[in-house]
């Protein structure tokens, strides 16, 4: 019995079947919601559901485009998430490599009470973040979803920083230092040049993170015009009933520019998790 | 004057730190205060001290809110956990392909959860989802399924949608865990006569194990306090409010009924709650390995 068991898992197929099995159930969603953008609003509501759409179209790509303010969304979510991201790492790379060569005292307490705020539930602090802003008159702009993107994704950064500059060699900052370079122009021309790939791709992390969110600018904005994509979506799937070829369309591009950013940077993004993840 | 290195460290760290204070630690206290005020929204605020509190955990349906979040994030990392190891595993075995294969798999982590709620709410509809119509189509069904008519199927379809959007990362964490481990280790336990299985079981996963529980502590966390793809699939928590989690009862107390002052005493459970998840995270993240 377990010979015979040996022997599939064993055969060289095995981990093909397997993975065409599991890869086909991860982008089902991918190929419906890809066939879906192209049928016409009727095709949608067939029962039983078609396939492949019969009547081509790209009339949802356009309507998404152009009727709701795609463009809108998605810019207001590139300008939020970009910006966080911006000052996110800017801030982590120098907390997160002081936090690695450069220890002092009580420099572990500050680095468990990062890990400690990493599991503070999110949603567990819309609430204060909403009354701040909401005393700041910040309700209803840009920049109080910043506010938060800034809190969402600070400590994850700071903890995967640090996980990177550990790997640094620091031989290559001392020859640096002793070279007559300073502290300060040694991080500027030698460390940021030589770890720019793993800080691009904790960036990318922090930027798929950002865009991912719903909950904050649900909450903090009402205007159709500040909303980002996540928000937009959401209001495609209506009470009564959803236009699903037009949310097949605004999801593709709502998509495409985090999977993009995601499979440019995938190669180093391993790298720069794993290296948090695995050596400390 | 020249500064110490410790020092330099010290100045480095200033603006990182400023960022925890004000964008932690103080939203982090007031949260925590709120939830000794009576603050609804229709009577003025006043300290109440655990009033609050007393209204959460007297309330008749917390046990039943409770037992769903606990199975609805174990199952949704359960799932995950299962999925991730299996794929790690094969991608750690095949040489062709792999690169094709991982790309293809890390792909829904570009997916916003609220998107991933919807997509699956539409491929589990009963008349116009395509998996209803494949089941009947392969005679293993007479009816569509319809997943939202019962309380056990209609959580089995979020914590598919909600491990879909999560195996991809810890497929990543688990293979490169896998990867670490000196092929020499799997030419010796060959040599010593194990077969597939004694591999995975005494060389692969024990060597990987570090790595795959802090990807799985990580996931759990997020799992269990994460509601967005319980919110879009099933808004309002499903038939029988059968998907109705902890964090959708907390944000139903600060969006839907206002009431600030119990919605903060939840939020401040659902803290301690994760905490005690996250507990164990910390622990083995700082353990030297």
């Amino acid at each position: 019995m377990r010979r015979a068991f040996l022997k599939i898992v064993d055969h060289r197929a095995t981990p093909y079947v397997v993975l065409g099995v599991i890869t086909l159930f991860m982008i089902s969603p991918f190929i419906w919601m890809g066939l879906s953008a192209f049928k016409t609003h009727s095709e949608t509501f067939r029962y039983p559901p078609t396939y492949f759409p019969e009547d081509f179209t790209l009339d949802a790509m356009y309507e998404a485009w152009y009727k709701a303010p795609i463009p809108t969304y998605l810019w207001n979510s590139l300008f939020m998430c970009l910006i966080a991201t911006f000052i996110i790492v800017v801030a982590g790379t120098f907390t997160g490599y002081a936090l690695s060569q450069y220890r002092y005292k009580g420099s572990n307490t500050v680095l468990a009470l990062f890990l400690f705020t990493r599991t503070i539930p999110p949603l567990a602090l819309l609430l204060p973040y909403y009354l701040v802003l909401m005393k700041l008159g910040l309700l209803n702009t840009r920049l109080a979803v910043i506010f938060y993107l800034i809190y969402l994704s600070y400590p994850l950064v700071v903890w995967l920083l640090k996980g990177f500059f550990d790997q640094f060699p620091r031989a290559l900052i001392d020859s640096a230092i002793v070279d007559g370079c300073s502290r300060t122009s040694a991080i500027f021309r030698i460390v940021i040049p030589v770890a720019a790939t793993g800080v691009y791709a904790i960036a990318v992390v922090a930027f798929m993170w950002a865009w991912n969110e719903f909950f904050a600018p649900f909450l903090f904005i009402h205007y159709d015009e500040l909303k980002p994509i996540t928000v937009g979506l959401y209001y495609f799937v209506g009470d009564e009933y959803t236009y699903w070829n037009r949310m097949s369309a605004a999801g593709i591009y709502a998509v495409i520019p985090s999977l993009l950013f995601f499979l440019l940077a995938q190669k180093y993004i391993v790298r720069g998790l794993t290296s948090g993840a695995l050596k400390y | 004057m020249k500064l110490r290195d410790s020092g330099y460290g010290m100045v480095l760290s200033v603006p990182g730190l400023v960022i925890l204070l004000l964008w932690v630690l103080i939203p982090f206290s007031i949260v925590f205060i709120i939830s000794f005020l009576r603050y609804d929204n229709m009577s003025p605020v006043i300290p109440t001290g655990l009033a609050n509190y007393k209204t959460v955990l007297k309330d008749p349906a917390l046990p039943l809110v409770l037992a769903r979040t606990f199975i609805f994030s174990f199952g949704s990392t359960g799932l995950t956990l299962l999925t991730s190891v299996i794929l790690a595993v094969c991608l750690n075995r095949i040489v062709k392909g792999s690169a094709f294969f991982r790309s293809l798999v890390v792909m829904p982590w570009a997916v916003p959860l609220i998107l991933s709620g919807f997509l699956w709410a539409w491929m589990f509809h009963p008349s116009f989802g395509p998996i209803g119509d494949l089941l009947m189509k392969c005679k293993l069904m007479s009816e569509p399924l319809n997943i939202y008519k019962e309380a056990s199927t209609a959580m089995a379809g979020v914590i598919i949608a909600d491990a879909w959007r999560r195996i991809p990362f810890l497929t990543i964490i688990t293979l490169a865990g896998l990867q670490s481990i000196p092929p020499n280790l799997y030419e010796a336990a060959t040599v010593d006569g194990a077969d597939s299985f004694h591999t995975l079981r005494y060389v692969s996963l024990p060597l990987a194990s570090r790595p795959i529980l802090i990807g799985t502590l990580i996931t759990l966390m997020f799992s269990f306090r994460s509601i967005d793809v319980i919110y879009s699939m099933t808004p309002g928590g499903g038939i029988g409010k059968c998907t109705y989690v902890l964090g959708t009862y907390l944000f139903d107390y600060m969006y839907e009924f206002l009431n600030y002052g119990v919605a903060a005493s939840i939020s401040v459970i659902l803290i301690i709650l994760t905490f005690g998840i996250g507990a164990f995270f910390i622990y083995y993240t700082l353990k030297k390995g």
